[in-house]
């Protein structure tokens, strides 16, 4: 391996010098970082509220299931827009992931469903429209044609 | 404990043992970008591929990728112990025999088998309503476990060596809290440690995962709980994931100051921010699991908090390092120091962007999005597979320098431009893990995604192309310096 041993063997003054700059920078940052984003998960969000609706969601190799007061309410689900809405997703096979769309196509929330577990994503629809639901954890062959729709109105 | 602080050039049996271990490891990774390529052709809509096709594919592309790179990292970790202690060549022989084993038996169980459960299967799935025989989930597990047991063998052995040579306190550089005198601990010496210890719990944890795997298929009235094994296989995957990337850190610790002619010097952030970043490692797999809201929010947060604190004080340490192992050095920039400073660019870009995933807020609109291929891909693919080749360069004592330059100007462009799309499918919510994506249910979503994967597969060849190029450049350059008077 060459060695360039005439080289000056350390690096400047001046690049140390930056470093207590850089770290007080840098450990400040993250904690603003993390003051400011942990505020906003989806966990604390509307948890203190209480919910308008609730809808029981089970997901299946490969289906969404939408429940009211344990019937089945069919396809598409009917919401209404700006009330809080809170789905209690699970499934009875594997992991599938419930993501919901908007009416211009962007990911607006999710959660995972999982077997055995059951996971309470809180939503408000904004603006009326069709939605989508499309499974965003990998479960199997037909994983890309699992998916339902939510009319809000 | 000796005082032996001294580097050593390791012996040429060390030498070819890990040459042997990196060219093939080159060769699986060629292979899978392969298949990687076929995915996005296929999303692309370019050729078709049934849908068990093509999750047998993606299920073979990620654990042949993490597996792979994960191996390599192990043998480059063991190149630089042996520069500084005395590991064991027999028992690196016996984990590349099995390696190899197993990497033989992965590929006949997902591309002939046609096993797709994904690289993490999770539980339940490899055992519910498959699409492929019951044999090739048994195949693929035992497989896994001949890989686990490679990685656990030589990890082992690198931290048996080190223990030995510096025993476990100084391992760690902890006597620099000490106001000790004696010489520090090479920088490299405590990475490697670092990467010992962190890769041999993730892999335990994988083994025994892997166990409860197999006793399911043996026994499939046998129950376990999806959450518990959704945080044992993730625990594992992420690991040995960034435990890899740490791997090629590990080597630029020892390399780069013979092209600078400086010290890495070992101080007490450096020893601060490496012992942090082997406590947070442990528990910064939790992001892979935020979107399981019944797991406990402590978890949750704790698992942010680990992130960030994982992937940025090395990185700050590190990039740091760097300058100042470069500024006004007068290095002459040939392939290994060019490849080895644009590898901590895309992992300190792909870094970057994991954090930002890594955040729940965040992670709520781009987990499972391309968002998640794209952060990856970023420090693998123009991050630590260029450290790995600039490694192997220097190895091999490759003398074909012009020609190995082109291959990486070549796979430096085709690599980003191939995360790009990734990066921008995210942005647009684009979902991954989708073998097409024309039944999505928003036209202008299908044709943006279709035309990302496009772009991502003629990007992907192009760094195909690149590291063929580099490839040509050792095999000429090897026989350049074996002949000099051609």
């Amino acid at each position: 391996m060459r060695r360039a041993a005439s080289r000056k063997a350390d690096a400047p003054a001046t690049v140390y010098r930056v470093r207590r700059y850089y770290a007080v920078a840098l450990i400040a940052g993250l904690a603003l970082l993390l003051f400011l984003t942990l505020a906003r998960t989806p966990y604390v969000r509307s948890a203190l509220e209480t919910p308008d609706k609730k809808i029981d969601v089970v997901g299946w190799m490969w289906a969404w299931d939408f429940q009211a007061d344990g019937q089945s309410v069919g396809h598409p689900l009917v919401l209404p827009a700006r009330k809080l809405v809170e789905f209690a997703v699970t499934s009875k096979d594997v992991n599938h992931g419930f993501g919901i769309y908007d009416p211009d196509g962007r990911l607006v929330a999710q959660t995972q469903a999982m077997p055995g577990y059951v996971n309470h994503l809180r939503v408000r629809f904004e603006e009326p429209g069709t939605y989508h639901v499309l499974c965003l954890e990998y479960c199997g062959a037909a994983h890309t044609i699992m998916m339902a729709e939510i009319s809000v109105q | 404990m000796s005082a032996r602080a001294e580097t050593r050039e390791p012996a040429a049996r060390d030498q070819r043992l890990v040459a042997t271990w990196l060219t093939t490891m080159l060769a699986v990774f060629l292979l899978m970008v392969v298949l990687g390529i076929t995915m996005r052709l296929s999303q692309g809509a370019v050729v078709s591929l049934s849908f068990p096709d093509f999750y047998a594919i993606m299920t073979m592309h990620g654990l042949g990728m993490a597996g792979s790179l994960f191996a390599a990292g192990i043998a480059m970790v063991w190149f630089v112990a042996a520069r500084y202690a005395r590991p064991s060549r027999a028992a690196m022989w016996i984990a590349y025999a099995l390696f190899v084993a197993g990497a033989v038996a992965l590929l006949v169980a997902t591309l002939v088998g046609k096993f797709a459960a994904g690289w993490y299967a999770l539980y339940p799935l490899p055992f519910l309503k498959a699409t492929w025989p019951s044999w090739a989930t048994g195949a693929t597990i035992i497989a896994l476990m001949a890989m686990g047991l490679a990685w656990l063998v030589a990890q082992l052995d690198i931290l048996r060596a080190l223990a030995a040579e510096y025993g476990i306190g100084r391992m760690f550089a902890w006597d620099r809290f000490r106001r000790q005198d004696g010489a520090p601990v090479p920088a490299a010496v405590l990475i490697a440690s670092v990467c010992a210890v962190a890769g041999i719990l993730g892999t335990i944890v994988g083994a025994a995962t892997l166990m409860m795997y197999l006793f399911k298929w043996f026994a499939p009235a046998t129950e376990f709980d999806p959450l518990l094994l959704k945080n044992s296989m993730f625990m594992f995957g992420h690991t040995i994931v960034n435990v890899a990337m740490y791997c090629g850190i590990c080597v630029i610790y020892e390399l780069m100051p013979g092209f600078t002619g400086r010290p890495w010097k070992v101080t007490r952030t450096v020893v601060l921010a490496w012992n942090a970043t082997l406590l947070f490692i442990l528990f910064a797999y939790f992001h892979h699991l935020y979107m399981d809201f019944a797991q406990p929010l402590a978890l949750q947060v704790l698992g942010q908090i680990a992130s960030y604190g994982s992937a940025v004080p090395a990185t700050a340490v590190t990039v740091f390092g760097l300058g100042s192992q470069i500024h006004r050095s007068g290095l002459r920039w040939s392939f290994v120091p060019a490849a080895f400073t644009l590898g901590i660019l895309g992992w300190v870009l792909g870094g970057i962007t994991a954090v930002v995933d890594s955040t729940i807020a965040v992670n709520l609109v781009f987990h499972n999005t391309l968002w998640v291929p794209a952060h990856f891909h970023t420090y693998f693919l123009v991050g630590y597979v260029l450290i790995l080749l600039g490694f192997l360069f220097q190895l091999l004592r490759s003398g074909a320098e012009r020609l190995a330059k082109v291959g990486l100007a070549v796979m430096v462009a085709g690599g980003y431009t191939f995360v790009l799309m990734f990066f921008l499918g995210g942005m647009d919510s684009v979902p991954r893990r989708f073998a097409t994506y024309q039944t999505i249910p928003y036209p202008w979503l299908v044709e943006r995604a279709t035309e990302l994967a496009k772009w991502g597969a003629g990007a992907g060849s192009v760094f195909l192309v690149g590291a063929l190029i580099f490839c040509v450049s050792l095999v000429l350059g090897r026989r350049r310096s074996a002949n000099p008077d051609e």
